[in-house]
């Protein structure tokens, strides 16, 4: 996240009603809010975030409003009002006091004993709002046509012709004015794209059932189980230098030692469950700087590309800047040529403390077989289609189908692949089909198109058997997943994946799926397992039962997990204001989301026993001719 | 698995964030006795001092004991075997060592003499003996392995340590701190300062969250958790756990009181992008996160002679801040919330977690079940109701009807016996509602293992927790000043707007429609020229 709004970043708007608009704030284009008005995009950009801004009134000679910070004193002003009162921990007796007389003697008034004023008035005067407002629609029309002061003036109109104002409680009094402030105050805030406020946005306000209801108390939940952190620094494999007649055997092999900090992923949740976990590995947006804006401007250009035609207008007027943006050009040219691992070059230049003003050197182009992904600090998604569903990496300006994508950090750390691949490489032709081969002189000889595509595929095959072949070396640091797949059956296939003493940790909308995946683990069934009421297992190795293919009693291994259990939590939201503070009426409903946790175990070799349970052992060991009697006593 | 470890010996990176594939020595690791029992143990390689066993360290739980030995260098989330351990005789021993090992040296074959019957583990045993020789020299004997008894090693994560944290006060849990480094967004290479460390369970996993890399002389800021605490014991102990665990460079402890002195780093600034305050009075220790002097509302609080010393922020003034204070009270939330809006917080908002657990479970229900632990013998459905009803009832019919054939009998009774008869009666409805139809119970239990029967439930846990605390986040926006706002007006400059962005009304929609399908139109009409051009080429 970065301190002030860039060009071309996907922000937040908040708007007085409540309502959260999220767009794309490209220089010199007009923001329209509806009925709160418009503004120009330049008087945003460059300001810091969470600042509420103020629609301004159109200056004489000026063609759009200017913008004006509300200070926090002018946000609270109400509240420090109503703090300020003699005692407000009853509420507000000063509106009150004036009406006190009307409802003397009303037999449903709390009145204080001591003091004998009324604390709170029945609402048995309560009266439709409309019947009482003086001001016709045609009239509130006109105010908030010419209405001055960002729509203050309005409220402060409507209050001031509302008859029975005097005889409102002072909770309604609140609720009015507060009614009557969403709806033609002015004022919007600006708040950043990142995790928590998209998937609030996406799940209050757009479509929950795309993110599978996932709450940010269990987008929380589910990464701290899953033990997602940052995974160590980026290691790359050598390049090998491959000539373009060399075949596979040029493809550089996996070094499982390398292999750290690499999470397996199943994301059926468009992609936010692995923005949230990138998020918390550190790579899901470009590096934070600490240097000065001209850095992060210049980073923000290169995230964004397309948008040369905003680019182009938004004014440069330092030469060093400019110099840094041309240079920038080039890495985009030559990924036009047909090259995306021209990325890991571009992702280097970015590792640098600071890529300054002075030209630097291009690196000479890595050969068709050089891996572009980091050996550590890894995301790898197993997709269920032929193309992983990962859209909403848009909103960080990441493009999973874009094949000549400009610098971005996923680029290096996020792995897709489909089961197919994972499970049965050989049938999938994009793994199985061996590269292409060609001597140089017949490569110069073809067309430049020909030629790209040529060694387009000749990369495409390395990265796809590195993905492949990592992917299936296992010894993974964890497995999440929000999947609308049984879970039963990815667990089957990623649990002999995973390293010893890995979290697992899935997310459910609905609890059914894991109370099924728990009963697999279940000590009745464990304990049958080991106890040797399995006959299928009897002879069958670690290693063997590590992959078990599953009966129907026994879908999983129950000695692979260890601690399962199954959790939900909710976050309930308050109002806090001086006197009033309860929380909140009303709040989402729909599926409540829980996750299942537990850890890898590696089973012991061979048949292990349970401390105290001598009945037991001893009935079996009747069975058994070689009997432990003589032990059991001691 | 206390006092402080040496510090050469500590492994490079923490285990919490990188524990490798293996267990190592001198390291922590997190045995699992049984399902919710944790205990943290710190490795130790037999040569070290111990407590004098003959195997080295060794855990002993109620599932047997362990030496340190079997333990180490073996993958994380293994099962590892009790082994055999003479608990008993070690202190005679240690008198009797005077004398030299003979004590011991008699106590081993006897052990293994118990044993020599025992299947399979006699080869180990053979193998333990015959080390036997040359390990005695070195005074450490090889662990035997038990005939029953295991537990599993699982490796030091932050959500581990907590659900085994050995002090159980003030700990923030699992469901509470991940919501709250969530909305703090603590990512790596955040600074976040963490007011009241207490156990440290929230310090663990703010660590792990802003890791990006120990910091390093090229690069000194990294992700780093600035904590205090004031209670002198807490912070001695804390110190101690974070160096054994090793991240003393990641958090930066001080113990200090913040309500009067403050947060900065001798008098620099950390530079912090979010703030956890677990405190008894966070609103006293506010206004020192201010990003300018604060008005004098709190001046009192600030102590005298504040006015020299320049101003030092702890934020970072680069970026709006994230706090989030965590109190019980609800009187606490009020105050803290009122004087976060005065020093200009903005977006106040307050929650509570509620969490849940669940466990599952087979509910098995029905009348011909085997008495078992669970099992709720009463009817499965109406149908089994029905039936059983129904068998009374015949049976019942059938007594009552008198028998021709046992004529002799009735006779026999006569009046007298109408009692008799009644309680023959009940001892016939009684027998038939016993479950002792054994035949029929069998097939049903027999054809469905237990661990498939009954119906699939999840119930949560006996005891709950509903209330921790309230937490009261809230955020501090960047300073901005009006030479800022001029600087960003002046690379900004409005008036050359083109698009509308965002809602529009009836009239500019419909012309930026008007427009796209021109474009497109024109789009269309290039692309078939360009293909007929192509077919006409190919066709020549």
């Amino acid at each position: 996240m970065h301190s002030v709004v860039r060009p071309n970043a996907w922000v937040a708007v908040k708007l007085p009603s409540g309502i959260t608009r999220v767009l794309q704030v490209a220089p010199n284009t007009t923001i329209s809010l509806g009925k709160y008005g418009a503004f120009p995009a330049n008087l945003i950009l460059g300001r810091p975030y969470h600042l509420t801004f103020e629609l301004e009134d159109r200056r004489p000679g000026e063609t759009f409003s200017r913008l004006r910070v509300v200070p926090p004193s002018e946000l609270y002003a109400e509240v420090f009002a109503d703090e300020e009162a003699p005692s407000c921990s009853t509420p507000a007796p000063g509106t009150t006091e004036a009406v006190i007389t009307a409802a003397d003697g009303d037999e449903f008034s709390l009145v204080d004993a001591d003091s004998g004023k009324v604390v709170v008035r029945p609402n048995n005067e309560t009266i439709d709002d409309t019947a009482r407002q003086t001001l016709t629609q045609e009239e509130i029309e006109e105010l908030k046509r010419d209405g001055n002061n960002a729509g203050k003036d309005v409220i402060a109109r409507l209050l001031l012709s509302h008859t029975a104002l005097d005889q409102k409680t002072s909770f309604s009094l609140a609720k009015y004015k507060l009614l009557k402030t969403k709806k033609y105050i002015r004022r919007f805030q600006v708040l950043p794209i990142d995790v928590p406020n998209f998937s609030t946005w996406q799940l209050e306000e757009r479509d929950a059932s795309k993110i599978l209801d996932l709450r940010a108390e269990m987008m929380g939940l589910v990464g701290c189980w899953g033990n997602v952190h940052y995974g160590g620094e980026d290691v790359y494999l050598d390049d090998p230098k491959a000539t373009s007649e060399q075949g596979h055997e040029a493809c550089p092999t996996v070094q499982e030692e390398l292999l750290k900090g690499r999470w397996l992923v199943v994301d059926d949740t468009c992609g936010l469950l692995v923005a949230a976990l990138a998020e918390r590995m550190g790579v899901l947006s470009p590096e934070e700087t600490d240097s000065d804006d001209e850095a992060e401007v210049k980073s923000e250009d290169k995230a964004t590309d397309g948008a040369e035609t905003a680019k182009d207008s938004a004014p440069t007027d330092e030469n060093i800047k400019k110099e840094v943006v041309d240079d920038d050009e080039e890495p985009k040219e030559t990924t036009r040529q047909g090259s995306d691992t021209e990325m890991a070059d571009a992702q280097d230049e970015d590792q640098k403390p600071k890529a300054d003003a002075k030209p630097k050197h291009q690196s000479p182009r890595a050969s068709d077989f050089a891996i572009p992904f980091s050996q550590t600090n890894t995301i790898t998604v197993v997709h269920g289609a032929s193309q992983p569903n990962l859209s909403f990496l848009n909103y960080w300006g990441f493009d999973v189908t874009s094949p000549n994508h400009p610098p971005h950090p996923l680029l290096n750390h996020l792995l897709t692949l489909t089961w197919l691949q994972l499970l049965k490489p050989e049938l999938d032709t994009s793994y199985s089909t061996p590269p292409l081969t060609a001597s140089s002189e017949t490569l110069s000889s073809w067309k430049p198109s020909r030629r790209g595509n040529f060694h387009r595929k000749r990369r495409r095959y390395a990265r796809i058997h590195h993905i492949v072949d990592t992917a299936r070396a296992g010894n993974f640091s964890g497995l999440v997943c929000a999947s609308t797949m049984d879970p039963i059956s990815i667990m089957k296939h990623a649990l002999p994946l995973l390293a010893g003493g890995a979290p697992v940790s899935i997310y459910s909308p609905t609890i059914e799926p894991l109370t099924t995946l728990a009963d697999c683990f279940s000590v009745n069934r464990r304990t049958a397992w080991t106890s040797g009421a399995v006959p299928e297992i009897a002879d069958k190795s670690n290693e063997e039962l590590e992959h078990w293919v599953g009966t129907e009693q026994f879908p999983l291994n129950p000695t692979l997990l260890l601690g399962t259990s199954i959790q939900t939590s909710r976050a309930r939201r308050w109002q806090v204001l001086p006197g009033r503070t309860h929380p909140l009426m009303t709040e989402r409903g729909g599926s409540d989301g829980f996750i299942f946790t537990g850890w890898r175990a590696k089973p012991a070799e061979g048949k292990v026993a349970a401390k105290g349970k001598f009945k037991r052992r001893k009935l079996e060991d009747d069975s058994a001719p070689q009997s432990e009697a003589a032990e059991t006593p001691a | 698995m206390t006092g402080a470890m040496d510090p050469t010996t500590r492994p490079k990176v923490s285990p919490f964030l990188e524990p490798g594939p293996l267990t190592k020595v001198n390291s922590l690791a997190i045995l699992q006795l049984s399902r919710d029992n944790l205990q943290p143990v710190y490795l130790k390689s037999p040569a070290d001092e111990h407590d004098g066993y003959a195997e080295g360290a060794v855990v002993n739980t109620r599932y047997g004991s362990f030496p340190h030995s079997t333990m180490i260098g073996v993958p994380w989330g293994s099962q590892i075997r009790a082994s055999k351990v003479d608990t008993g005789s070690r202190g005679r021993k240690r008198k009797r060592q005077l004398d030299g090992d003979a004590g011991r040296d008699a106590a081993s074959p006897n052990e293994n003499e118990n044993d020599n019957d025992n299947g399979h583990e006699a080869e180990a045993e053979a193998e333990a003996r015959d080390t036997d020789g040359p390990a005695a020299s070195n005074g450490i004997k090889e662990a035997v392995a038990d005939t029953s008894g295991f537990i599993h090693i699982l490796p030091p994560i932050p959500e581990i340590w907590t659900m085994s944290l050995p002090h159980r006060t003030q700990v923030v849990y699992t469901p509470d701190y991940s919501y709250v480094l969530h909305r703090l967004r603590a990512r790596p290479g955040a600074v976040i300062i963490e007011a009241g460390a207490g156990s440290g369970s929230f310090t663990h996993a703010a660590a792990r969250a802003v890791y990006n890399g120990y910091p390093t002389a090229t690069c000194p800021r990294k992700g780093k958790v600035v904590s205090f605490e004031y209670h002198e014991q807490r912070y001695h102990k804390m110190s101690v756990e974070l160096s054994e665990h090793g991240l003393e460079e990641i958090v930066h402890l001080t113990h200090r009181d913040v309500y009067k002195d403050g947060f900065l780093l001798d008098g620099k600034s950390p530079e912090a992008d979010a703030i956890f305050l677990d405190l008894p009075a966070p609103w006293d220790a506010l206004h020192h996160l201010s990003r300018r002097r604060p008005a004098q509302a709190v001046a009192g609080a600030s102590s005298s002679g504040g006015d020299e010393v320049p101003w030092v922020s702890v934020l970072n003034r680069k970026r709006s801040a994230y706090i989030c204070t965590f109190s019980p009270c609800i009187e606490q939330v009020t105050k803290t919330v009122s004087a976060m809006r005065r020093l200009g917080w903005v977006d106040i908002e307050m929650v509570e977690i509620a969490h849940r657990k669940l466990h599952t479970a087979r509910d098995r229900v029905g009348l011909n079940l085997a008495i078992d632990r669970g099992v709720n013998n009463s009817a499965r459905d109406v149908d089994e109701a029905m039936a059983r009803l129904t068998e009374i009832e015949d049976r019942f019919r059938e007594h009552s009807r008198p028998k021709g054939g046992a004529g002799g009998s009735a006779a026999a009774g006569g009046d007298v016996d109408d009692m008799d008869e009644d309680d023959d009666d009940k001892a016939a409805v009684a027998a038939a509602e016993a479950p002792t139809d054994g035949d029929a119970s069998s097939p049903a239990s027999s054809s469905i293992p237990s661990w498939m029967d009954g119906r699939l439930v999840a119930r949560g846990e006996a005891e709950i927790k509903t209330h921790t605390s309230y937490l009261v986040f809230a955020v501090l926006p960047r300073e901005w000043t009006a030479e800022d706002e001029a600087a960003a007006a002046e690379k900004y400059p409005c008036g050359a707007e083109k698009k509308i962005v965002g809602s529009m009304d009836k009239a500019a929609r419909k012309k930026e429609r008007r427009e796209l399908l021109a474009a497109q139109q024109g789009n269309r009409k290039a692309r078939r020229k360009a293909r007929d051009e192509k077919m006409g080429e190919g066709a020549l």
